[in-house]
């Protein structure tokens, strides 16, 4: 894919990463504890579900992994397109340089397009000469014409 | 313009009746446009130039001016974009109902990230303009060299072929 595309997809890419970390993060995150007297006591867990072995504190940890991860993710995308800029083949300045460098061009192609054409021209015309030449010694060969 | 769900054709194909026969006694078609057209209730301009962001009602975070260092420019931007993602984390850690703005200003910098990339695109035209005449060039100039070549080798084969009739072959002629 050409630079200027995938700097676009990258852009894209950041502005995924980004809305997708606030989102998670908001929809996902644990109830922030504001007075000291709820939920009442940790010790008699009120919940009666009777899975024994993933304790809250694994989601906690988990998730507080989850800011990091996605913030790293951030950051390594913003880096990449820091080097996809750095890497733009952006040639030196100038709409004018360009088209002067096109004017130059087009008319390079148009001198050696003639060149060309006489070169085929000239080829041409040799191919035929050969050709009844060619025609030629066979019908000699062949008895067809009494030589002169 | 009516608007139906299948709208027959137009009834313009009886003006054709006897094109076979006098291709003049029908009309001619329309000629391209010009300017603005509607087009399935859109309006569409043939002037092919992508709109700045004035006219796009969007506030242009990079300065104006005849050449922009585009290098430079995409790099501060991205730098501001995590700037202001950061200020957005921590407002709705503090205040929440104050997104609004921050948001706002996000997507202002995604606008002027997309406009700069966009504006990119006509320089990268001419660009790959330049590369394709470069390689029309080099390969005419092959083939010049190729047909130059292949001449000399046929007229050497003809003269090698001469000379050998007549070493040999003279009483053949």
């Amino acid at each position: 894919m050409d630079a200027i595309s995938q700097l676009q997809e990258q852009v894209n890419k950041i502005a995924t990463i980004a809305f997708t970390t606030i989102g998670t993060l908001q929809r996902d995150a644990p109830p922030v504890r504001i007075s000291p007297n709820y939920p009442e006591s940790e010790s008699a867990p009120p919940n009666p579900n009777p899975n024994p072995t993933p304790n809250p504190t694994d989601d906690a940890a988990d998730f507080a992994m989850q800011p990091k991860l996605m913030s790293a993710d951030l950051v390594k995308a913003a880096k990449q397109f820091d080097a996809l800029v750095a890497a733009l083949p952006l040639s030196e300045g100038g709409e004018e340089a360009q088209l002067k460098r096109i004017a130059e061009l087009q008319a390079e192609n148009s001198v050696v397009g003639r060149e060309l054409e006489k070169q085929l021209e000239a080829a041409e015309r040799e191919l035929e000469e050969v050709r009844e030449l060619f025609g030629q010694a066979a019908d000699h060969c062949l008895n067809l014409k009494k030589p002169e | 313009m009516a608007t139906a769900t299948y709208p027959p054709p137009p009834p313009y194909y009886k003006l054709y009746k006897d094109y076979l026969q006098d291709p003049k006694s029908a009309p001619e078609p329309p000629p391209p446009i010009e300017g603005t057209y509607i087009c399935f209730g859109g309006n569409y301009t043939t002037d092919d130039v992508l709109p700045s962001l004035e006219e796009q009602g969007v506030r242009q975070l990079y300065p104006k001016g005849p050449n922009i260092d585009f290098k430079k420019e995409l790099r501060s931007l991205n730098r501001e974009l995590q700037l202001h993602i950061l200020e957005l984390a921590d407002i709705l850690v503090e205040r929440p109902s104050q997104y609004a703005r921050r948001v706002e200003e996000i997507s202002l910098i995604f606008k002027n990230l997309h406009h700069l990339l966009n504006s990119l695109r006509p320089h990268q035209a001419r660009a790959t303009l330049i590369h394709i005449l470069e390689l029309q060039i080099k390969r005419r100039k092959q083939a010049v060299e190729d047909i130059k070549r292949r001449r000399e080798e046929a007229q050497k084969l003809l003269k090698e072929s001469l000379e050998t009739l007549e070493d040999t072959g003279a009483p053949l002629m």
